[in-house]
C-alpha cells in the first residue's frame, strides 16, 4: 500500500503507517502551520492597529492644523493651537547629543569585551554591558535626579560656562535640568545598549579570521583592525542606529531630566521638550483637539523611528552587497608587469632586506600602537562603568535597608508624612509587586506562546518573500517605542470615560504587546541558529515536518529560547511608559482585575512626579533596588544559560 | 645540519585537559615533515604551538621549549614569531572584506611597507610562488572570497608566503579541496619544500608519503616515531606505526 500521495511522511505505509494515521499526521501539519501562520498575521495586524489607531487620534489635529503642525511652536491650550517643532528639535537635540558622546565609548566597551580585554575579563565584562542593557528606565531616570542634575548645575555647568563664557549651545542659567541633562541620561543609557549589540556584532566574526590576521603576525589591535571590524561594520552601524532610535523613543528618564518647558530649545542649558517625555507629561490630563494634538506627535514619533529603522535595514543591505571591493590594483608600476623581473625566480627583492632589518624597530612601534588602542579602550570601559556603578551604589545605599525589611514586600506604601513627623513610615511596596506580578504573568501568558509561534513561522515556514516582510514587520514593532505601545493599547481599549477603565487588563495589554515582537525576534534568531543538517536528520528519519520543529529544532536551541523569553518578561517588569497610563495607578492592594493597579516601575516615576511628599523616596529607592536586583538575576541567568549551550556546542 | 626547529620536552592544555606529553622533534630546514595520526592525537595542537598560536585559544597552556635556530621561540616577541612561522590553516580564510591583492598585501603592509611598487612586486611575487598568479592576474581586485576553494587556498598560502617565512606551518592543507586543487597545492608544497621548512599536518598517508621527506607519527598526545618518511612508512620501528601506516586502525 503505498502512502497518500503529497504526504509529508516517507515511511511506506506499510511498514506500520497506517493510511489512517499518515492522514492524521498530515493534517496535524497542516493544522500547526495554519496556527503559527495565523500568530504571524496577528503581528501585521498589531502594526496595522497601531498606525490606525494614532491616526485615528490624531485626526481632528491633523484636518485642524495641516502641514503648519510641524512648524508650529505654541502649546496652547486655552486658543487650541498647536505645533510640533518644539519636541521635534528637542527629541533630535537630545538623541543626536547622545549619540555622539555614546558612540565612541560604546564602540570602545565593546572592543574591550569582544577583543581586547584579557579573557578571563571578558565573561565578566559581557555580563556588566548586558546589566546595565536591562536597567529600567525609571531607575536611570531616578539617578539622574538624585545625581546627575546636582552633579550638572553644581559642576559641569557652571564650569562649561565660565570655559565658554556661556555663549551659544551654552548659554543661560546652570539649572542641571535642561537639554544637556536629557542628552546625558540617552548617552548613559544607550552606551550598554550599542555596545552590547556592537560585541554580538564583534564577536559573531568567525575565529578563523582573527588566527588567519595573527598568523601572518598582527598585534591584537591590528588583527581586529584586519579581520573583525570589517566583517563586523555592518552590524556595527546596526547597533549605533539601533542605540540611536532607542535614544528617540526614550520617554522616562527624559521625562524626569528635561525640564518640561513647551519652548524652543535656545542652547543647551534651556528647558525643552521631546515628543515622548511631551506626551507622557501631557497625556493623562488631555481631551478633545489637545490629546489629538498628542495624537499627531506619537504618530510622527512612530513615522521617525520607522524611517529609522527602514533606513538601518536598505543602508546595511547596500553594505553588504558592496563589500569585497579592494584597493586597485595599478598595472605599469609593477616590475613584473614591466618585465624588469622574472617571475617565480624566488628571489626576495632588493628592498625585500630593508623591511626585515626594520622589522624589530617597526615592532617596537606597533606595540606602542597596541598600548594606544588599549588605553582608549580601557579609558571608554572606565567611562560607561561611572554611571552604571554609580546607579547601583546610589541604589543600595539608599534602598539597601528597605530590602532586607521583610516587611517591606508585604506592606502598603506609607501615607504622606507631615512636616512636623520626627519619624516617617517607611511603608513598603507590597501592591506593586502584586501588580507587576499580575500585570507581567498576564502578559506572559498570551506574549509567550503567541511569540513563540510567530518565531517558528518566521524561521521555520515563511518563504523568501513573505519572510522577508514579516520579519520587517517584527523589526518596526521592535523599534516601537514603548509609549507609543501605552498610546495605542489606551485608545484601542478604553473609551473616553477613562479613568474607570484603566486596569490590570490593559495594562496587561500593553505589556504583551511590548513582548510580543521580543519573543517573536528571539525565538527567530535561536531557531536559526540549528544548523539545517539536523532538520535534514530527523526529516531523513521519516519525522513530519512539525513533529522535526517541535521536537527537534526546539528541543536543540532550548536555552537561547529561554534566554529570549526571560529577557521578554524583564523588558515587561522594568517598563514604565507603556503601563503608566493603560493600568493607572494605585498604592492599594489589588483585588478586581477591572481596576487601576499599581507596578513597581511606575511607583517610582509616580513618587518622583505626583505623591512628592518626602518619605517616598526610601520607598522608591527600596523599589528601584527590587528591580536591579530582579535584571541582575534574571541577565545572569541568561547568560549562564548561553554557555550552557555554548559548552555543549564546544565553541 | 642542524634542524630549523628543536622542539624539547612541549606538553600543551586546553582547560584543563592534556593535548600534548613531552613532545621532542627536530623539523629539517629546506624539507617537508609530516606530522600524522588519529584524530584528536595532538597534531593540529602540535603545529599551533610551532607559532605560539595554540596561546590563543581560551584556557590553553603550554610548556617546554621549542627554539628556532638556537633561539626560543617564548624569549621572542608573539608577533615577530608569527613573521617568521606562517601558518595556513584547514578551512580556507581569506579576509572576506580585502580584495585578493589586499589579502597577500596584508602582512606587507604589517610589516610597514607602504611603496605602492614594492607592494605590487611583493604581492605578484607571492602570487606567483604560490602558483596562483596567471589563474588570478584578471581578478585582482575581486574578493578573496570570490575565489573557488583551491585557489582559496592557495591564496592563503601565497599570504603567508609574502612575508617571507622562515617555516611554513600547514593544517591539513587539503582535506577541504577536491582532487585536482588537492593535486595543484601537492606540487606546490613539493616545489616549496626546497626553500622553507614545511611542517604539514594530514590525515591523508597518501599525501604524507608523497610530499614529506621526514613523518613524525602521534598517538594520544605523544611523539610515537619521527624518521625519514619512506623508512617509518616501509620499516617502521615501533609496532604502534606500523598498524597505523596500514590502516589497521586510526
Amino acid at each position: 500500500m503505498d502512502p497518500p500521495a503529497g504526504t509529508e511522511t516517507s515511511a511506506p505505509a506499510s511498514r506500520g503507517l497506517t493510511r489512517r494515521r499518515a492522514r492524521l499526521l498530515r493534517w496535524a501539519g497542516a493544522a500547526f502551520r495554519s496556527v503559527t501562520t495565523v500568530v504571524a498575521l496577528g503581528l501585521v495586524a498589531l502594526l496595522a492597529g497601531l498606525v490606525v489607531f494614532l491616526l485615528r487620534g490624531a485626526e481632528p489635529s491633523i484636518v485642524r492644523f495641516g502641514p503648519g503642525f510641524l512648524s508650529g511652536t505654541a502649546w496652547d491650550v486655552p486658543q487650541g493651537i498647536f505645533g510640533a517643532l518644539p519636541p521635534l528639535e528637542g527629541t533630535l537635540i537630545t538623541s543626536g547629543l547622545a549619540l555622539l558622546l555614546a558612540v565612541p565609548i560604546a564602540l570602545g566597551v565593546a572592543l574591550f569585551a569582544s577583543e581586547m580585554a584579557p579573557r578571563w575579563l571578558r565573561g565578566p565584562v559581557g555580563y556588566v554591558i548586558d546589566l546595565g542593557a536591562a536597567v529600567p528606565s525609571v531607575v536611570y531616570g531616578f539617578w539622574a535626579i538624585v545625581v546627575l542634575v546636582p552633579f550638572l548645575s553644581g559642576t559641569i555647568e557652571p564650569g562649561v560656562a565660565r570655559l565658554t563664557g556661556g555663549v551659544g549651545p551654552f548659554a543661560g542659567p546652570p539649572r542641571g535640568t535642561d537639554l544637556l541633562a536629557a542628552g546625558l541620561i540617552l548617552a548613559i543609557m544607550i552606551v550598554p545598549t550599542i555596545a552590547a549589540l556592537a560585541r554580538e556584532a564583534l564577536r559573531s566574526v568567525p575565529r578563523d579570521l582573527r588566527e588567519a590576521a595573527l598568523g601572518v603576525g598582527a598585534t591584537r589591535w591590528e588583527a581586529t583592525r584586519l579581520a573583525v571590524l570589517g566583517p563586523a561594520a555592518p552590524g556595527l552601524v546596526g547597533a549605533v542606529i539601533l542605540g540611536f532610535a532607542r535614544a528617540i523613543g526614550e520617554t522616562i528618564a527624559v521625562a524626569l531630566v528635561i525640564g518640561n518647558e513647551y519652548q524652543l530649545p535656545s542652547s543647551l542649558f534651556s528647558r525643552g521638550v521631546t515628543i515622548p517625555s511631551w506626551i507622557v507629561n501631557a497625556f493623562s490630563e488631555s481631551y478633545g483637539i489637545t490629546l489629538s494634538s498628542l495624537y499627531e506627535l506619537a504618530a510622527l514619533l512612530l513615522v521617525v523611528s520607522v524611517a529609522i529603522n527602514l533606513g538601518a535595514r536598505l543602508l546595511i543591505g547596500r553594505w553588504e552587497r558592496r563589500r569585497g571591493r579592494g584597493h586597485r590594483w595599478r598595472r605599469g608600476t609593477s616590475g613584473l608587469a614591466t618585465g624588469t623581473t622574472a617571475p617565480g625566480s624566488g628571489a626576495p627583492r632588493p628592498w625585500f632586506a630593508a623591511v626585515i632589518a626594520a622589522r624589530a624597530r617597526r615592532l617596537r612601534r606597533r606595540r606602542v600602537v597596541q598600548a594606544l588602542v588599549l588605553a582608549l579602550v580601557v579609558g571608554a570601559v572606565a567611562l560607561a562603568a561611572w554611571p552604571l556603578a554609580s546607579v547601583i551604589g546610589t541604589a543600595v545605599a539608599n534602598g539597601g535597608r528597605a530590602v532586607v525589611t521583610p516587611s517591606f514586600y508585604t506592606s502598603e506604601p506609607p501615607p504622606p508624612c507631615g512636616i512636623g513627623q520626627a519619624v516617617c513610615p517607611v511603608g513598603g511596596i507590597g501592591p506593586e509587586i502584586q501588580g507587576t506580578f499580575i500585570m507581567v504573568g498576564l502578559a506572559a501568558a498570551v506574549a509567550l506562546p503567541a511569540g513563540l509561534l510567530a518565531g517558528i513561522y518566521l524561521a521555520e515556514y515563511a518563504r523568501r518573500r513573505v519572510g522577508t516582510l514579516m520579519g520587517l514587520v517584527v523589526d518596526v514593532l521592535l523599534g516601537v517605542p514603548t509609549i507609543l505601545i501605552g498610546v495605542f493599547v489606551f485608545s484601542a481599549f478604553l473609551t473616553y470615560d477613562r479613568l474607570d477603565d484603566q486596569s490590570a487588563f490593559a495594562g496587561a495589554a500593553a505589556l504583551a504587546v511590548l513582548m510580543l515582537p521580543i519573543v517573536a525576534k528571539s525565538t527567530e534568531l535561536a531557531l536559526r541558529t540549528v544548523p539545517e543538517t539536523v532538520r535534514e536528520g530527523a526529516l531523513a528519519l521519516g519525522f513530519p515536518r512539525h513533529r522535526v520543529t517541535l521536537r527537534v529544532v526546539l528541543g536543540s536551541c532550548r536555552s537561547a529560547l529561554v534566554t529570549g523569553l526571560l529577557l521578554a518578561i524583564m523588558r515587561a517588569a522594568g517598563e514604565t511608559a507603556a503601563v503608566l497610563f493603560t493600568a493607572g495607578s494605585s498604592v492599594y492592594w489589588a483585588t478586581n482585575l477591572r481596576t487601576p493597579i499599581g507596578a513597581i516601575a511606575p511607583f517610582i516615576y509616580d513618587a518622583l512626579t505626583v505623591y512628592t511628599s518626602s518619605n517616598y523616596g526610601v520607598a522608591a529607592w527600596g523599589a528601584a533596588l527590587v528591580l536591579l536586583l530582579m535584571m541582575a538575576a534574571v541577565t545572569l541567568a541568561a547568560r549562564l544559560a548561553v554557555r550552557r549551550t555554548d559548552a555543549q556546542r564546544g565553541t | 645540519m642542524a634542524p630549523k626547529l628543536e622542539v624539547r620536552d612541549l606538553n600543551a592544555w586546553y582547560a584543563g585537559r592534556q593535548a600534548l606529553y613531552d613532545v621532542a622533534v627536530d623539523l629539517e630546514d629546506r624539507a617537508a615533515t609530516a606530522v600524522i595520526g588519529p584524530s584528536g592525537c595532538g597534531k593540529s595542537t602540535f603545529l599551533r604551538c610551532l607559532n605560539r598560536l595554540h596561546e590563543e585559544v581560551p584556557g590553553a597552556r603550554v610548556s617546554g621549549s621549542i627554539r628556532m635556530d638556537g633561539s626560543d621561540l617564548a624569549r621572542e616577541h608573539v608577533v615577530s614569531v608569527r613573521c617568521r612561522v606562517g601558518m595556513v590553516f584547514q578551512k580556507p580564510n581569506p579576509f572576506p572584506n580585502l580584495s585578493v591583492f589586499e589579502n597577500v598585501a596584508a602582512g606587507l603592509r604589517l610589516l610597514g611597507v607602504r611603496r605602492r611598487d614594492e607592494l605590487d612586486q611583493g604581492v605578484a611575487d607571492a602570487l606567483v610562488h604560490a602558483g596562483l598568479w596567471e589563474e588570478v592576474e584578471q581578478q585582482l581586485d575581486a574578493p578573496g572570497t570570490s575565489l573557488s576553494g583551491g585557489q582559496q587556498q592557495r591564496l592563503c598560502i601565497a599570504r603567508a608566503l609574502a612575508v617571507r617565512p622562515e617555516v611554513l606551518l600547514l593544517d591539513e592543507p587539503c582535506s577541504a579541496l577536491d582532487p585536482i586543487a588537492t593535486a595543484k597545492v601537492e606540487s606546490l608544497l613539493a616545489r616549496l619544500k626546497r626553500e622553507y621548512c614545511l611542517v604539514v599536518v594530514t590525515h591523508n598517508l597518501a599525501q604524507a608519503r608523497r610530499i614529506s621527506d621526514r613523518t613524525a607519527f602521534f598517538y594520544l598526545g605523544k611523539v610515537v616515531e619521527v624518521g625519514a618518511t619512506e623508512e617509518l612508512f616501509t620499516r617502521p620501528a615501533e609496532k604502534l606505526t606500523e598498524n597505523y601506516v596500514n590502516g589497521r586502525f586510526g
